[in-house]
């Protein structure tokens, strides 16, 4: 071989061998998981970019620059403003953990409720039997100060939140007493707090002539606990022989998507709640939960709704209304069709984020349309109560 | 090549290289493979490095706890935005942003976090007009603006006669748009660099107006924009000068010596200097400006971002030190005016009447980042002669006294009036009740 055969050989070879490490790189990255291809597509090195405009914050910004965790927090918070999606936000440790206990419908706590007086301060009142009330802490009482750390004026709900704590450990509070402004000092042992979440009572209604029970249940909020206190609920009211349930769902704001589903089982035999919509997935259908007991059984059924029915409310009232299960009587819905997910962080704080879109099982968009109801009904509260127990006797007497 | 034929003389050699270089190829695949498995993997050299805000994509290596003891000095934490960065992209429902827009995002985040309204962070596309357009801050609409705290780019003021009011904008309109495209999440400096622009060109904003139900459209055209920075006349019963300077641009100063001087030989009893809705300029005129009425003394504090103090005086050279004086000072007045008015009301050399000032007493150096974008950070902060912090205060005048909209569409001035009366017959305008602050709540 000549000198230039044998260049030409070797320059040809370390192309071929480059040309085939690239092929089995892509090969390798053909076969990688799709969150990994993805990842790829932001390589470029945004975060030298962010450091270098930190260092020049650092090193000449004339104020005292904030903490670390506020600074992460601000850059969270700008990156997530890029999105434009109002539903989508970054949530502190402080309110995270308050929402978190909301949706458990649990935590551990005092049994006080919070209520903010003309003067900004805050005032108790504890609930009947609750560890506060038995400590006697009394209806009134004026929060200063939680376990000897005074309350900031005026104080924000989160900063009343370190009332709350692990089940078992104690909390000592100072209130102020009457108009002496008493000043009192309690020790008292935090217990498992429930929040319900549902109200209901029977209500008697006349149908030709002869009275007859309306279940009438009021869900406040889609907690963990919903379900299971829904079911109670019925079970009580079937025993004492509704013959017509009335679930209100008005300025229920939302909650679970699976204390919806949960819901809405307890009144369909079966087929689909919902239809979630996701981006790069197949649609997730949420179907009926059968196998159990339902004491609402086919007995008829009607839907309160008005304008600040969301979210999960509206999971269950466009269930009801597409499944022909009962009226939805009052005004339009708020009309929030998204889902979002909540992904707790390394140091408690939390993004809240946009994750699907939801359908009725009609596929009916919501996302700012909202559910028009089948009686509508934009007088009072009573008035929308009123028509919805005529409806229902209608029902009844059409049932009988 | 020169002889095609020779590779081809001995077959059999041919064969064996040829299945040697198969062999070799099939290796070389499975290692390509590896490297691929290798460094993608997270953790491994390219994640790392792909990530958009990895701290050290050199040195992939570093533990977190390392990793978490050194931000505190050197930089940021990475993996809580990281973090939530790598939640959207696999479950957010929308159109992921790109990587720069993310990273102008979280640059915007972390100046808003300083707490400081005047640190910003211009985007490239806007920073490039910035830097463009030298004629820029000359040819516009005539409009100042600014960013209310919740992020709403506001009109502060339109000069007489200049397209903006001409073209009907109002201070206190709210800017949603200009030439159709979204200004939320954009700074004042951005939809400043977008409102700009050669003179004749046209632009539309899109405002939004307390009392009216919808947003709607207004088009100007640009001008170049001049207006005399200084005009002075006689009012009163004739005895008092008064002068009102718009700005503190260069030649401000040297203006307002010239028209002090005509005003000085018809002898008034007192003098009114307007700094009303005088946005500031130059650190210098003021000084000049400060000068011209002050005696000897200190009349500026600067305090610089290496805590380094400095301490400037004024000349004695002023040939208005005496007159009985009034500055008329309102919420547009900043920066600069704010530096005058507070010398002189600490020095006791002006009256000061009016409402409180808006409460800028610092300068901002803009730095260019690597990807064009422009970071304009608060350097220094300014003090009055008595340590007084101008910056997020304000200068609060010795007597309050509020124009009206409806005073300024009747044509009437309570506050010049006010300055009038006070320096003619000395009578002090009303005290205005203080806005009541509810007992403290707690003891």
């Amino acid at each position: 071989m000549s000198r230039t055969e044998k260049a030409l050989a070797v320059v040809a070879f370390c192309l071929w061998s480059a040309m085939m490490v690239g092929v089995g790189y892509v090969a390798r990255m053909l076969t990688a998981p799709v969150e990994l291809r993805i990842e790829r597509i932001y390589s470029s090195g945004g975060h030298a970019l962010l450091d270098e405009a930190w260092g020049h914050v650092r090193n000449h910004f004339v104020g005292s620059v904030p903490s670390d965790t506020l600074r992460n927090y601000g850059a969270v918070r700008g990156a997530l403003a890029t999105l434009n999606d109002r539903y989508t936000t970054f949530v502190e440790p402080q309110p995270r953990a308050l929402e978190r206990d909301h949706i458990r419908g649990s935590f551990g706590g005092i049994g006080v409720n919070f209520a903010r007086n003309e003067r900004g301060e805050i005032v108790l009142s504890p609930m009947p039997d609750g560890p506060a009330a038995k400590a006697g802490v009394r209806e009134g009482d004026i929060l200063i100060s939680i376990d000897g750390a005074p309350l900031p004026s005026p104080a924000a709900l989160e900063d009343v939140a370190r009332i709350r704590g692990e089940v078992g450990t104690p909390v000592t509070i100072e209130v102020l007493r009457g108009p002496q402004r008493e000043r009192l000092k309690f020790t008292i042992v935090r217990q498992m707090i429930e929040v319900k979440s549902v109200e209901w009572r029977p209500i008697t209604s006349t149908v030709r002539g002869a009275a007859a029970t309306i279940g009438y249940v009021r869900i406040i909020h889609f907690t963990e606990r919903t379900g299971e206190e829904v079911r109670r609920a019925l079970a009580a009211l079937a025993a004492a022989d509704s013959q017509a349930y009335l679930i209100d769902l008005r300025d229920n704001g939302g909650g679970l998507l699976a204390a919806a589903v949960d819901v809405a089982s307890e009144f369909l035999r079966e087929g689909v709640v919902a239809i979630e919509q996701r981006r790069n997935h197949p649609d997730i259908v949420h179907r009926v939960i059968t196998g159990r007991p339902k004491p609402a059984g086919d007995k008829p059924v009607a839907i309160l709704v008005n304008s600040n029915t969301a979210s999960a409310a509206e999971i269950v009232a466009g269930a009801i209304q597409d499944h022909k299960r009962g009226l939805l009587i009052g005004t339009k819905t708020f009309g929030k069709g998204s889902v979002q997910l909540v992904f707790d962080l390394s140091d408690g704080s939390a993004v809240r984020l946009t994750a699907a879109r939801w359908l009725t099982p009609q596929r009916r968009e919501l996302d700012g349309i909202g559910l028009t109801p089948d009686v509508e009904v934009s007088g009072s509260a009573e008035e929308q109560l009123d028509r919805a127990i005529a409806e229902l006797g209608e029902a009844m007497r059409r049932a009988q | 090549m020169e002889r095609p034929d020779s590779i081809m003389s001995n077959p059999i050699k041919n064969i064996a290289l040829g299945m040697l270089g198969m062999f070799i190829g099939a290796l070389i695949f499975i290692l390509g493979m590896t490297a691929g498995v290798v460094m993608s993997r997270p953790g491994g050299l390219l994640f790392a490095g792909a990530s958009p805000f990895s701290p050290h994509p050199s040195n992939a290596a570093v533990s977190a706890a390392q990793s978490d003891a050194a931000t505190e000095q050197q930089g940021l934490n990475y993996a809580l935005i990281n973090d939530v960065i790598r939640r959207l992209r696999t479950q957010w429902y929308g159109e992921m942003p790109s990587s720069a827009k993310l990273t102008d995002g979280a640059i915007k985040g972390l100046v808003n976090a300083l707490g400081d309204e005047f640190t910003q962070y211009v985007e490239p596309r806007f920073a490039k007009m910035l830097n463009e357009d030298m004629t820029g801050a000359f040819e516009g609409i005539g409009a100042t603006l600014k960013q209310t705290p919740s992020g709403a780019i506001q009109i502060v003021r339109t000069f007489p006669g200049m397209p903006a009011d001409r073209g009907g904008v109002l201070p206190g309109d709210i800017i949603e748009a200009v030439n159709g495209v979204n200004v939320q999440g954009l700074n004042s400096t951005e939809v400043a660099a977008m409102v700009r622009g050669p003179r004749g060109t046209e632009v539309t904003l899109t405002l939004r107006r307390a009392d009216r139900p919808r947003p709607f459209q207004v088009t100007l055209v640009r001008e170049r924009i001049e207006i005399p920075l200084v005009s002075s006349r006689m009012v009163g019963d004739g005895s008092i000068g008064y002068i009102s300077l718009l700005d503190f641009s260069q030649p401000a100063s040297r203006q307002l010596e010239k028209h002090l001087r005509e005003i000085l030989e018809k002898q008034p009893k007192a003098l009114i200097l307007d700094l009303r809705d005088n946005p500031g300029g130059l650190l210098s005129q003021a000084r000049e400006v400060g000068d011209i009425f002050l005696k000897k003394g200190v009349f500026i504090i600067e305090r610089d971002y290496r805590g380094n103090k400095k301490v400037s005086s004024t000349t004695d050279r002023g040939i208005a030190q005496d007159i009985p004086m009034v500055v008329l000072v309102n919420g547009g007045s900043a920066s600069a005016a704010e530096i005058v008015a507070g010398a002189m009301q600490d020095t006791g050399r002006a009256t000061l009447i009016g409402e409180r000032t808006f409460g800028k007493g610092s300068v901002q150096s803009p730095q260019t980042l690597s990807n064009g974008g422009q970071l304009r950070i608060t350097i220094e902060r300014w003090y009055t002669p008595n340590d007084r912090a101008i910056h997020g205060v304000g200068i609060t005048p010795d007597y309050i006294v509020s124009n009206s909209p409806e005073d300024a569409r009747d044509g009437k001035d309570p506050q010049l009036e006010a300055a009038i009366e006070f320096l003619t017959s000395g009578k002090t305008p009303p005290p205005t009740p203080f806005p009541t602050v509810a007992p403290t709540p707690l003891p």
